[in-house]
């Protein structure tokens, strides 16, 4: 089979991952974070792929993806922002950060831009509650608290164009 | 360069602290590298236990020290690590830092910041249990903090304090750090180590228990960051350990304040704290507002008349993770609780009924006792869940679900009226 999603480098982190770990499944997890981080999006011709390389059944990898939630079949934009809804972010009125990103980046929940390059999700406690309300754009943190103005988001937001 | 250069941006976070134990090189936002770590005291414990204990020595110290298990049930550590020793080796240490309760980010402050403290911890504690493999199973959203800890690992390493014969002893002992993928059931220890194995997060039956057939099936201790990381402080300290905190909840614990407060963060404590003078040391109500409700243990919600109960893990006390999160007048409980049986809903793994779908229907109600559309007998209904979800569920999760449901149902009746009655002074003058 040849691998279109599995690069050399992926590959070669799996390879990594199998010297580590005694089971075969224990390389799913780290794989499909490997083909998240690259391609942005786990869509089931990865999970074939996954399935042939490890020799695991697809029913099983399918399983992981659809029970872990950063692991869905979406087709995602290239920065994919997560904004904490959880109560004390509720309380910090994440709301309104949300209509302030919304507004900036056209992107809205469950929806990339058109541009292709934002995706917003609400997501549970992401384990920042002292900086509410939080979000993450990709794997970096930001204090939801300090964004003030529009100038302030666009601050953040232009790194990632 | 130093690790913070090559890995994702992390805000900072308020901590304080009077009692410098866990906290103690961790009120900056930076990392502490290993180099620093030595340089003020780090990795002398280690020394000692390796030294002048036996395996023994170390687990007894544990248990006279009283310890509990930080991760929320208060388990005696001591009594924990004893159950795994009366089963043959190989065995295994888990550390769970896949802290996802809502309102607590509390051991992700000693990861990111003072990651070799829970390093040393672990290995001390592999030493007592016998074990010569450790995983750290780190949940998802921290993607910088386990970036740190491979890191802090390998500096580790570098200076023999894992690896084969640490310290020139004939103890070898090695950590691998799994990361997890967003799901907040994994930070129950049984469904941690399916996850861990490469499986959905689904909790296991028990018996037996992980301490008798855990990860790959051998004898397995699962404890939280924080737990772990007073293990040094434990060897350090000896018999002085028992003059920190009330006697029965010896040593330090860090309690995560959130919501309408001056300075939300992290404080370190002695467990005879209550939390009227935890929300004092974070700067009382924002805004010098009333408490209305606080959300505190296993999110159990507590009412301005009773704050005045210490956090610890007696029956009088809050016990949990630690976590606060302070409601002011301005918010409405019942609001609050929509938020929390959605994220009940969300999380529960599916595996039994009653926990699946219970949340779910507690959820729907609380929608529409905020609308002011629910009936009595619906209200009704929500008490009968709130009993019969942890009757029939299998884990910590069923347990704890509809706490805050059951809690407010009994504390906050006038407020379920007034819903009733549709004249919630917040929620219906808002107009939302």
């Amino acid at each position: 089979m040849k691998y279109k999603y599995l690069t050399e480098d992926i590959i070669q982190k799996i390879e990594e991952c199998r010297g580590r770990f005694p089971l075969k499944e224990q390389c799913i997890i780290p794989a499909l974070h490997h083909i998240l981080d690259k391609h942005r999006d786990i869509v089931p011709e990865a999970v074939i792929e996954l399935s042939d390389y490890l020799k695991v059944p697809v029913s099983h990898i399918e399983g992981i993806v659809t029970f872990y939630d950063m692991f869905r079949h979406r087709k995602n934009a290239k920065n994919h922002i997560r904004i904490c809804r959880n109560l004390p972010c509720h309380l910090a009125n994440f709301h309104s950060l949300l209509e302030k990103i919304k507004e900036k980046t056209g992107a809205d929940v469950g929806r990339s831009s058109s541009d292709g390059l934002w995706y917003i999700e609400l997501v549970e406690c992401i384990g920042s509650c002292g900086i509410a309300p939080a979000f993450l754009v990709n794997d970096d943190l930001y204090d939801g608290s300090k964004i003030k103005t529009e100038e302030d988001l666009e601050k953040i937001l232009s790194k990632y164009r | 360069m130093s690790i913070r250069d090559k890995i994702p941006h992390i805000p900072e976070i308020h901590v304080e602290s009077n009692l410098n134990l866990l906290l103690r090189r961790a009120k900056e936002n930076r990392t502490v590298d290993i180099e620093e770590y030595e340089t003020t005291g780090g990795y002398s414990a280690l020394r000692k236990a390796l030294n002048k204990f036996s395996p023994e020595d170390i687990v007894v110290l544990v248990e006279e020290s009283t310890l509990r298990g930080r991760g929320g049930a208060g388990f005696p550590t001591g009594r924990k690590w004893r159950f795994a020793l009366m089963n043959p080796p190989p065995r295994y240490l888990v550390c769970n830092a896949d802290e996802s309760e809502p309102g607590t980010f509390k051991d992700r402050i000693i990861i990111e910041r003072d990651p070799h403290l829970l390093l040393e911890g672990m290995i001390i504690a592999g030493y007592a249990l016998g074990a010569k493999e450790g995983y750290i199973y780190i949940r998802g959203e921290y993607p910088a903090g386990y970036l740190i800890l491979e890191n802090a690992i390998n500096e580790a390493k570098e200076r023999g304090y894992l690896g084969k014969n640490i310290l020139g002893t004939d103890f070898s002992f090695d950590i691998k750090v799994y990361r997890g993928a967003g799901a907040y059931i994994c930070g129950e220890e049984t469904a941690l180590l399916e996850s861990l194995e490469g499986k959905r997060g689904h909790p296991r039956l028990r018996p037996p228990y992980p301490a008798q057939s855990g990860l790959y099936g051998k004898p397995t201790v699962v404890n939280n960051v924080e737990t772990l990381s007073n293990i040094p402080i434990i060897i350090t300290y000896e018999a002085y350990f028992m003059n920190i905190g009330p006697a029965g909840f010896y040593g330090p614990k860090l309690f995560p304040v959130s919501g309408k407060v001056e300075k939300p963060g992290v404080y370190e404590a002695t467990m005879d704290i209550t939390l009227r003078e935890l929300i004092e040391m974070a700067g009382g109500v924002k805004g010098g507002k009333q408490v209305k409700a606080v959300f505190a243990g296993a999110l159990g919600i507590y009412r301005e008349d009773e704050l005045d109960m210490p956090m610890d893990y007696s029956p009088k006390g809050f016990g949990g993770t630690g976590t606060t999160i302070v409601l002011d007048e301005d918010d409405c409980v019942i609001d609050a609780l929509l938020v929390v049986t959605q994220f009940f809903h969300h999380e529960s793994c599916g595996k039994c009924t009653p926990c699946r779908v219970g949340t779910y229907e507690q959820h729907q109600i609380l929608k529409k006792l905020k609308e002011g559309k629910a009936t009595k007998e619906e209200v009704n209904y929500l008490k009968h869940l709130s009993q019969n979800i942890p009757a029939n569920s299998i884990c910590g999760l069923g347990f704890s679900a509809p706490n805050a449901v059951s809690d407010a149902l009994k504390k906050f009746s006038e407020e379920i009226e007034a819903h009733l009655k549709g004249e919630c002074p917040v929620c219906f003058n808002r107009g939302d």
